[in-house]
């Protein structure tokens, strides 16, 4: 019996160490590449560790570009798109769920559009619009759309998915001592909504963080450059590619995101199942 | 509520039946749903009008030149010989994508949901690639699916000849896939081991009792009481598939010939890179028509398929 | 209940306002200002077009400030278009080579003509007529060609060398520097080293366009010279394909699709790309040498890459953008941009000239390579809605690359897909 079962957890750490395979050699490779020269990088048969160990490409990503200035930027945006969907999306999705009011269907169908929305597809009226008021070349376009456009329409999905699995018996508890709802929503419903504000706040800032086409749009001085916009901009005099430049900065902005992961990820997926994240 | 909010004493009559209690908490849920709603109509619906009333005009951007054509570009649309090649790719990508993504999130997630020391460390490798720049993500592999490329290496060490994975059709098709999924299956991972450790043990228990087999009980107790997020999942990974642009573009650009050009892809290159600006348009109501049926026949479906115990 | 409405309403203001109140105005500096989109964000490419702003702001205090854009290289004409379709278009732009056709036939760029050849000290007759050709329409000129790169063959010769083969310069001084030598010898470093033969660099099995490069020693290109019916079907074009397919499948003389090799990591024993490479050398890695483009069954021939700089009709103040484009591109300016893109000046298309700027080159490579190049080559083939032509061709051409492809079946595939757009 006890054979069988150490087997079987044998069998398994196998499994997972094969399908480990295709995740993690990618960034392995992004990560050490990084540590490469040039010439290196693309040898045959690829290197599982630099052969000549080099650091220069660090340096070089903060002399070719405002890459600090650009680190910042991604931050700041980020957290404040993750800031103000978490918000809204909660109070949106806790009124679909909870309030019955008239419309809230029809209303929702609209939440289930944004749903759908590829950005290629309404780039070009967003570009006019922001260009209108003057906000191209600002920031305003990439913290605002996700905040409130299509791609905040799933975090306000997943909220009301939510809200809808809690017992109602809280609730009218709570009225009974004479909550009004905002109190209901603020006090009884968020705390409890912990893991699903967690699901969400992981996603928005996911999304924030590797946003691409849009900067690429709405930006145009490298100092207000985000992240994934700034990899593209460590070319050589030709437009080639500085490859181990741009892996490095690429490595600097993934670490810090895998770093946190690592940190919370128990709190994130213990908590997601807490209460249960349903569909 | 109405302890802490006396109403107003003038006319209480008058208050009493307009101002009723249900009309307030209409106004309440109004109010709470109004930052959203306002963003969708702005950023959302004010767009899609824009675009659908694009897609009725000819509009070249390079030489300025902005003419109505009614339903010309529809009728193109009709006709477009590329199309239905279009269309065929963008199912195959996108049933692919669903089905090779929502399994192996699901497998991910009951491996890692076994009661192994150092599952954290898995859990932490799985989803790695969700954090890691899509740019970088997709040049890797483009290096690894190579005819002399990583994958090929290994086959070869196994005796078997690869093939030259994003030069053929099929393979294309497949390799674009595979990379896409793996770079996200992280994200449907998490939700699935969430849901799964939420399934009460005793249910478990209470089926071993019975005798029944472990198939026995993933597929009667586990699948059945997951299925909530397996709609979630499923919604957002659909949605998503008909929306994949960059790997496209850097692994395949589309090609061999146009097996990988799926509709995203296709919109852009008449949009962006032929200029014909309205048919981009009217290719986006098309695509927006397409996901949206899909959506809703999800959503709908949703009572027949998914266990709730409301 | 209070706090409800005044939360929502503050937030709903404040979102409704944000666009319009916090946003801080552009920069209110005096005088007007220009835009330029540029696909490098090269710091040393930067470093020179700055510089040469702030010489001309010096000189002309109504110029506030002038801003360089970089869009990346991958989605610069995408990104560009965008910003046109919104609106906001540059004042002047880079274009690319393969766009030239849509925007010069678009009228959305501004005539230079009157610009240039009335600015003191331009010597507008001086631009190589071959350079600006594929810039002018209807006898006018839309766009500067202030990169003007002729392709050429690298070649080590240490590979050459260790596989026995005979060197370029030997073959030129014996007078058998032809596709059918070249491609001998390719194979044959092939087959003794395992090294790559000849790279067609960046080509990559998609960007057809490359394929000029050897297309014209055959005389074959894909369409008619006035651009209106297909010649991929003719036999000059079978010959050449049938050329390339069997020294890529059969030969080995061409590495095939998906194999990597770089020539400047020493890989590779020839490869054609543009001069410009040079710089990508590392010092005494390998012997190399740079030769002209080997004749094909129809004589000698070069090729030219382009980019050209064009001022927008729409942009806020094409005058004034056109009167700095002919300070940007003046004599003693075009020499400074000559360190990095070759000029369009007959006058600078010397090796004296050159060379002061590409130390990596020999005297004779300069005057063999560059100076003929520039002033006898053809650019690659481009034509009006070149982007939906192009990618018809490269959706058939990847029939092609294959080892058993039927090569008439699809090169009649090829013009039966893009004929209505050529006639069009």
């Amino acid at each position: 019996m006890i054979k069988s079962r150490s087997r079987l957890a044998l069998a398994l750490y196998a499994l997972m160490a094969v399908l480990c395979i295709p995740f993690l050699f990618p960034t392995w490779w992004m990560i050490t590449s990084s540590f490469k020269p040039v010439s290196e990088i693309f040898a045959f048969p690829p290197t599982l560790l630099p052969r000549q160990f080099v650091t220069d490409a660090y340096g070089r990503v903060f002399e070719l570009q405002p890459f600090a200035r650009q680190y910042f930027n991604s931050l700041y945006i980020a957290v404040a798109v993750t800031t103000g969907t978490l918000a809204f999306s909660s109070l949106a999705g806790y009124a679909f769920a909870r309030i019955r009011f008239p419309g809230a269907n029809l209303l929702f169908m609209l939440v289930l559009t944004g749903l759908l929305i590829p950005s290629e597809v309404t780039i070009v009226p967003l570009f006019q619009m922001f260009l209108d008021v003057g906000a191209v070349n600002t920031h305003w376009p990439l913290i605002l759309v996700p905040m409130l456009g299509a791609p905040s329409a799933l975090q306000t999905f997943i909220m009301r998915q939510f809200f809808s699995g809690l017992p109602h018996e809280l609730e009218d508890a709570a009225r009974i001592d004479g909550l009004g709802r905002f109190a209901i929503y603020h006090r009884i419903a968020l705390p409890l909504a912990k893991p699903a504000l967690a699901a969400v706040g992981i996603f928005t800032f996911l999304y924030s963080w590797n946003l691409y086409l849009e900067p690429i749009v709405f930006l145009s001085s490298p100092d207000k450059f985000t992240l994934p916009q700034a990899l593209t901009q460590f070319v050589d005099a030709y437009g080639g590619p500085m490859w181990n430049i741009q892996l490095a900065a690429a490595s600097l902005t993934a670490i810090p995101v895998l770093v946190v992961f690592v940190i919370a990820q128990k709190q994130f997926i213990e908590g997601l199942a807490y209460t249960g994240l349903k569909g | 509520m109405a302890q802490d909010h006396p109403l107003p004493s003038i006319s209480p009559d008058v208050r009493r039946s307009w101002w009723t209690p249900a009309r307030r908490d209409h106004f309440i849920g109004y109010l709470f749903i109004l930052p959203q709603i306002t963003g969708l109509v702005v950023f959302v619906l004010v767009p899609l009008a824009l675009m659908a009333w694009y897609s009725l005009n000819e509009w070249n951007v390079l030489a300025g030149t902005f003419s109505f054509v009614g339903l010309g570009n529809y009728e193109k649309l009709a006709t477009d010989p590329a199309l239905p090649g279009v269309l065929w790719a963008s199912a195959c990508f996108s049933v692919g994508l669903v089905l090779f993504n929502l399994s192996l999130a699901l497998l991910l997630a009951v491996l890692l949901n076994q009661k192994l020391a150092g599952t954290v460390v898995f859990r932490t490798i799985f989803f790695s690639p969700v954090v890691v720049s899509l740019v970088a993500w997709a040049i890797v592999w483009r290096f690894l699916l190579q005819q002399d490329g990583g994958i090929n290496a290994v086959l070869r060490m196994l005796s078997i000849d690869g093939p030259n994975w994003l030069r053929g059709p099929n393979t294309a098709m497949v390799s674009v896939i595979v990379v896409q999924v793996v770079k996200n299956v992280g994200l449907n991972m998490v939700l699935f081991l969430a849901a799964l450790q939420n399934v009460p043990q005793e249910l478990y228990e209470a089926a071993r009792v019975d005798g029944a087999s472990r198939w026995t009980q993933f597929f009667r107790i586990t699948v059945p009481l997951i299925s909530p997020t397996v709609l979630l999942t499923s919604i957002i990974t659909v949605a998503g598939s008909l929306q994949v642009f960059a790997q496209i573009a850097v692994l395949t650009e589309g090609g061999p010939g146009t097996s990988t050009t799926v509709l995203v892809y296709y919109l852009y290159q008449q949009a962006f890179q032929f200029h014909f600006f309205g048919y981009g348009a009217s290719l986006a109501m098309l695509l927006l028509l397409i996901v949206g049926a899909l959506t809703y026949l999800q959503w709908s479906l949703r009572k027949a398929w998914v266990y709730d115990n409301d | 209940m209070k706090r409800t409405i005044t939360t929502t309403l503050c937030l709903t203001a404040l979102l409704a306002l944000a666009p319009t109140a916090f946003m801080t105005p552009a920069q209110a500096a005096d005088g007007l200002s220009l835009r330029m989109a540029v696909w490098t964000g090269n710091a040393k490419h930067l470093a020179l077009l700055n510089g040469i702003a702030d010489a001309y702001k010096a000189k002309h205090p109504e110029i506030g400030t002038i801003t360089f854009d970089t869009i990346p290289y991958d989605n610069y004409t995408t990104t560009l278009t965008t910003q046109i379709a919104g609106g906001n278009a540059p004042d002047l732009a880079w274009i690319l080579e393969s766009a030239a056709p849509d925007f010069v036939g678009s009228g959305a760029l501004l005539a230079l003509d009157d610009t240039l050849s009335s600015t003191a000290g331009y010597d507008f007759a001086d631009l190589s007529p071959s350079a600006t050709a594929l810039w002018r329409q209807d006898g006018k000129l839309f766009a500067y060609p202030f990169s003007t790169s002729p392709y050429a063959i690298f070649a080590n010769l240490d590979i050459i060398a260790a596989a026995g083969q005979k060197s370029p310069a030997d073959l030129i001084a014996a007078g058998s520097w032809n596709w059918q030598t070249v491609a001998t010898e390719a194979a044959a470093v092939h087959a003794k080293s395992g090294k790559n033969g000849v790279e067609i660099r960046d080509f990559d099995y998609k960007d057809w366009t490359l394929l000029t490069t050897v297309w014209d020693g055959w005389a074959a290109r894909p369409w008619s010279a006035d651009g209106k019916t297909c010649t991929l079907d003719s036999s000059d074009m079978a010959d050449a394909m049938a050329f390339l397919h069997k020294a890529i499948f059969k030969d080995g003389a061409i590495p095939g699709p998906g194999t990597s090799g770089d020539f400047f990591a020493g890989d590779t024993a020839f490869s054609i790309t543009q001069i410009s490479r040079a710089s990508l050398l590392k010092d005494g890695a390998f012997k190399w040498d740079l030769v002209p483009l080997p004749a094909g069954p129809k004589g000698s021939y070069s090729v030219i890459g382009q980019a050209g700089i064009g001022v927008f009709k729409n942009g806020k103040h094409p005058q004034d953008a056109a009167a700095f484009l002919a300070f940007l591109s003046s004599p003693e300016n075009s020499l400074k941009l000559a360190q990095f893109f070759p000029p369009p000046r007959l006058s600078q298309l010397n090796a004296e000239t050159l060379g002061k700027t590409n130390p990596l080159l020999s005297k004779s490579q300069l005057e063999e390579v560059v100076v003929k190049g520039i002033t006898t080559g053809k650019v690659s083939p481009s034509h009006t809605n070149n982007a939906q032509i192009a990618q018809q061709i490269r959706a058939s051409l990847d029939a092609a690359w294959t080892p058993d492809a039927d090569l008439p079946a699809v090169l009649s595939g090829a013009c039966a897909k893009i004929g209505p757009l050529l006639a069009h």
